[in-house]
């Protein structure tokens, strides 16, 4: 039983970073129909600049927590401006590629100036014991990554449900072709959006940076899993992306424990979920059915 | 009309890219003595990607002080002064090492392909050379298949194998520090040898297997906390954590392992593959007390520190050991045509079979005719706590030289020449 | 401007004009001249350029055809076609080693089991269209690169599968400059097939499918069985081009299932112009000549050269070279006329 709450927390952490990162990827796509693959560079150059902040300025976590989200994030509004404002009149599938491309450019000049071995970062102080949880302990950066992330979504939630900014986005992102029949001006919330989900991914690889190696290469393969884990939870849906996120972190973190004697089951469980899901409900999980294309 | 220009001007490009390189056929050999009349080394291994810092580029500089060391040795009575590097990225990808090797060989008149990392690119390139009939010194890849069941007249292994690294790791740290292990491996080929190899060295060593698991490779959640909190809970309680991870992953398995406090639960850390640049990513804090096999060190001795200098002289960085082994090679390989007078690849073979050498990386080594591993002394390092690192890159400590004939494997029967 | 996006319906089609068409309206002489120009080229090829490099091209120039016929003729992106060039590559290699059929009919086979492997994934795949299509096929195809790699007692994992023959009859194809006119005839076919596909009526239904889905379901042609039916011969290409590979290599490794191969294929595709079928052979020629070229200049980064290029094509020249160059062409004639 110890074992089995263990590793659903720990499968929870996980998913906390795929929640994150999906759900950046479903705001930028809702407003942008953008589909992000750069999103995980975007968490490279977030542990990455965690990691260059500490080392080259001696700002710890705490800053680095805040600084990187927004100063990623104005790259991100930067990027949008300069290039994929450009292609979005034209099929989604030519910003894909740019941002396939942007991924590419984006690793490779890290690895220019810093190579590809992983950087060091330590866990900030603060956070290196554990917490005693009566029937097993757990350490506390865990914990207050858990914490973070589901208080992060809880706020997007809070602020896309509150607000009037929130209303706008949700509206253009659950429903489009509707909002814009209202004549509701979406065009001057596409830059901020789009630089809000590029912070989400950049916070992401600021937690992950004291728990993960740093290296220019650790988004790559990841991103392939997110986009799997918002293909399950709807790509057009923000309480999909979030819920397919923890669930994913989930159902890997199981399969880990209690399927290692068949690994490539384990290996291949997310892409199993995803088949299963795209069988029966195409859309995803918490997906819309789209007009038919 | 600009675009129009630039249009015309990027095809015009495309054409001259696919067709500006001239030569083709098949080239014939002369009789001389040597092919070409020069020397050409070439150094083909991973210039861009996980190996690059290990190796890479400065490798080519360690092949290139051998050859700046083995013309002024040699000066006039040298057997050519007109020695070359050629080098080639292949990217950590078997297909793009296949064709650069075959290029190398054909085309750049390559007479010996040093490195090669990584083993399924290590062991095509061995096939290259045999098909080729040319020499090739493998130095970054850990496969004992290089020696076992895929061996050749052409290929020799230099510096590590899965052996070494498991032998000595496996069998002092069971007598020093716990005779309980758990052991991780990432579930692949290299990490399953890994851990066969390992089993079997603390078996014999007097210790326990109480527990072991296959990671998934490549592991994408980074997560391998199912693991290190499964050990302290086994019956009875592992004193040894063994981790065959390497790289990042590595460095994943050490963050999570300080995490969950392992060390504090009286669970130790034993490493199977650790760089120096490992230890520099992760910070020798995170590593204090560590064990694993070391092929060279920099700081182990005066003639180690002295090449050690040089070296970071020309690159701003502490050697490697595949930088030292590169060096090693090169000059083996220069002073056996030497002697031989010729490039001819059977004689200079014929030359560095059973060969008994000594050099600032082997120590009390030996080329062996059977299955050309090279065999030589390996260090069984431990890492220092910070307090104790006094200098960048002073990372370890050795707690003791295992013997050339106990750090490798008897020739393998399974290797047939 | 504001940067208001059109609902997806109206987002504009891929935004060359199909080259081919461009190409079609040329003079009679102007094409037949182009077809002999090309295959002089392809018959010079390995004199020209170092043969292994030359064999690598025509592999990717089917590979690229292959990714063409789905992006520029169905309109639909697959970024996991490394699923279908890699599965191919290892059936073939494992059919070579172990039945020792000839080469041929071992690539056969491995083009085979691609397209079989074609069916379920492009089952569920063409359920989605644009985003999601290239999304769900790269997935999926990530999912065929874990079991590759988990099934070892098969696929040697890491080690890769080493020693794939060369077997033909007899002949000793071991120097690369014969192996590729060995491989030229079956590469020729491959590319004549797509040619064919393309200008069938079959085709032209794909075309109508990829500008107007709503149209050509509203005419009654069953939309998911005929873009399910190109996915298949898609990946049957695409494995004649893997398996191709495999035996020009004589092994395979983890990394023809990579989705960066997939990535690299799309790449390719974009390069040289979607929708133009023979600008994927161009794109073909440059990518694999320029890594050739890179790997030996010392420059560490080639994917900082291959994104940028990307990224220029994608941002500036949106048609490729051959759709650019066919596009130019087009204009110089119709002013000409005028």
């Amino acid at each position: 039983m110890t074992g089995f709450l263990q590793n659903t927390f720990n499968g929870l952490v996980s998913g906390a970073f795929y929640a994150l990162l999906a759900l950046g990827l479903a705001v930028i796509f809702g407003m942008l129909r953008v589909v992000n693959f750069a999103h995980g560079a975007f968490y490279m150059l977030g542990a990455f600049g965690a990691y260059v902040l500490l080392s080259e300025a001696g700002v710890p976590f705490w800053a680095a927590l805040a600084i990187m989200p927004v100063g990623l994030g104005l790259l991100g509004m930067a990027l949008e401006r300069a290039f994929i404002h450009r292609l979005t009149r034209l099929d989604p599938l030519y910003n894909f590629l740019l941002t396939f491309g942007l991924t590419l450019i984006l690793q490779d000049l890290v690895k220019l100036r810093y190579g590809v071995q992983s950087s060091p970062y330590a866990t900030p102080s603060a956070l290196s014991g554990s917490v005693d949880f009566g029937i097993f302990d757990f350490p506390t950066y865990r914990v207050f990554i858990l914490g973070f992330a589901v208080a992060v979504c809880v706020g997007v939630w809070w602020v896309l449900t509150r607000t009037r900014i929130g209303m706008v986005v949700r509206a253009s992102t659950e429903r489009p072709e509707l909002t814009r029949a209202f004549g509701i001006n979406v065009g001057r919330w596409v830059t901020p959006v789009f630089g809000f989900g590029i912070g989400l991914a950049g916070l992401a690889g600021v937690l992950a940076a004291p728990m993960r190696a740093v290296n220019p290469l650790m988004g790559a393969d990841l991103i392939i899993v997110v986009f799997a884990v918002v293909v399950i939870g709807g790509l057009g849906s923000i309480f999909g992306s979030v819920a397919a996120g923890f669930g994913i972190g989930l159902v890997q973190a199981w399969g880990e424990a209690y399927l290692s004697q068949f690994p490539i089951v384990s290996q291949t469980i997310v892409f199993i979920v995803m088949a299963v899901v795209l069988l029966w409900r195409p859309a995803g999980l918490f997906g819309r059915e789209e007009a038919p294309a | 009309m600009r675009r129009t220009v630039g249009v015309a001007a990027a095809s015009a490009a495309a054409v001259m890219l696919v067709a500006g390189c001239g030569g083709g056929g098949p080239q014939s050999g002369g009789d001389e003595k040597l092919t070409g009349g020069k020397i050409v080394l070439g150094v083909l291994n991973d210039q861009s990607g996980a190996y690059s810092e290990l190796s890479g580029k400065n490798s080519v500089t360690a092949v290139e002080m051998a050859v700046a060391d083995f013309k002024a040795k040699h000066g006039d009575d040298a057997v050519t002064k007109d020695i070359t590097v050629e080098t080639a990225d292949h990217q950590n990808k078997p297909d793009v090492a296949n064709s650069k090797a075959q290029e190398m060989y054909d085309r750049k008149g390559v007479d010996l392909i040093l490195d090669v990392p990584t083993s399924s690119a290590a062991l095509k390139v061995a096939d290259v050379a045999k098909e080729k009939k040319k020499l090739y010194f493998n130095i970054g890849a850990a496969t004992t298949d290089l020696t076992g069941k895929s061996c050749n007249k052409y290929t020799f292994h230099y510096a590590y194998d899965t052996y070494m690294l498991a032998n000595g790791t496996g069998k002092t740290t069971t007598e020093q520090v716990g005779k309980n292990w758990y052991i991780l491996y990432p579930n692949y080929a290299f990490g399953q040898d890994m851990e066969k190899s390992f089993s079997a060295a603390i078996t014999a060593a007097g210790g326990k297997v109480v527990g072991k698991d296959g990671a998934p490779f490549p592991n994408t959640s980074g997560d391998f906390s199912t693991f290190l909190l499964k050990a302290p809970t086994l019956n009875p309680k592992p004193e040894v954590l063994g981790t065959m991870q390497a790289g990042a992953e590595l460095v994943n398995v050490v963050k999570q392992y300080n995490e969950f406090k392992l060390r504090d639960k009286g669970v130790g850390l034993a490493v199977g593959l650790m760089f120096i640049t490992d230890i520099h990513s992760l910070t020798p804090a995170a590593l204090a007390g560590t064990t694993y096999t070391d092929a060279w060190y920099w700081n182990f001795d005066q003639q180690n520190r002295e090449f050690a200098d040089r070296f970071q002289s020309e690159t701003g960085t502490r050697p490697s050991f595949a930088h030292a082994a590169n060096y090693s090679a090169a000059m083996q390989y220069l002073e056996a045509v030497q002697a031989a007078g010729t490039d001819d690849a059977d004689t200079v073979v014929k030359g560095l079979e059973g060969k008994e050498v000594n050099d600032v990386f082997l120590r009390n080594g030996k080329i062996r005719a059977e299955d050309h591993r090279v065999i030589h002394d390996a260090y069984l390092a431990q890492v220092k706590p910070q307090s104790e690192v006094s200098e960048p890159w002073d990372y370890v400590k050795v707690l003791k030289t295992i013997p050339a004939a106990e750090a490798f494997a008897a020739p393998s029967s399974a290797c047939k020449m | 401007m504001t940067s208001t996006v059109d609902t997806p319906a109206d987002a504009a089609r891929p935004a060359a004009p199909s080259g081919l068409l461009t190409v079609a309206r040329a003079p009679r002489w102007l094409r037949y001249a182009l077809l002999a120009a090309g295959l002089l080229v392809a018959f010079w090829l390995p004199n020209g350029l170092y043969p292994a490099v030359a064999v690598d091209i025509l592999c990717w120039a089917l590979f690229a055809v292959a990714v063409d016929l789905l992006l520029g003729f169905t309109g639909l992106m697959s970024f996991g076609h490394a699923a279908f060039w890699g599965t191919s590559a290892y059936v073939t290699g494992l059919v070579a080693i172990h039945v020792g059929l000839p080469f041929p009919a071992a690539v056969l086979a491995g083009a085979l089991t691609a397209a079989l492997l074609a069916v379920p994934i492009g089952y569920l795949a063409v359920k989605r269209t644009g985003i999601y299509f290239a999304m769900v096929t790269l997935a999926f195809a990530q999912m065929v690169y874990y079991v590759a790699n988990e099934w070892r007692s098969v696929t040697q994992g890491e080690n890769g599968l080493q020693g794939v023959p060369r077997e033909l009859f007899g002949l000793d194809l071991s120097d690369d400059y014969y192996f590729y006119y060995a491989i030229l005839p079956i590469v020729l076919l491959g590319l004549l097939a797509a040619w064919r596909i393309v200008h069938s009526p079959f085709g032209r239904v794909l075309v109508g499918i990829r500008d107007n889905p709503a149209r050509a379901r509203a005419l009654g042609y069953p939309v998911h069985r005929y873009k399910l039916t190109a996915f298949v011969l898609s990946g049957f290409i695409a494995g004649l081009g893997g398996g191709l590979f495999a035996v020009g290599h004589r092994f395979v490794s983890l990394e023809v299932l990579h989705w960066t191969t997939s990535g690299k294929a799309v790449i390719v595709v974009v390069l040289g112009g979607i929708g133009t079928l023979w600008g994927g052979v161009l794109g073909a020629a440059i990518v694999v000549r320029l890594e050739d070229w890179l790997s030996f200049s010392g420059f560490e980064t080639i994917g900082l050269v291959t994104g940028g290029i990307f990224v220029l094509v994608v941002l500036l020249f949106r048609r490729g070279i051959w759709g650019s160059v066919a596009a130019l062409a087009h204009r110089w004639w119709a002013s000409r006329r005028r």
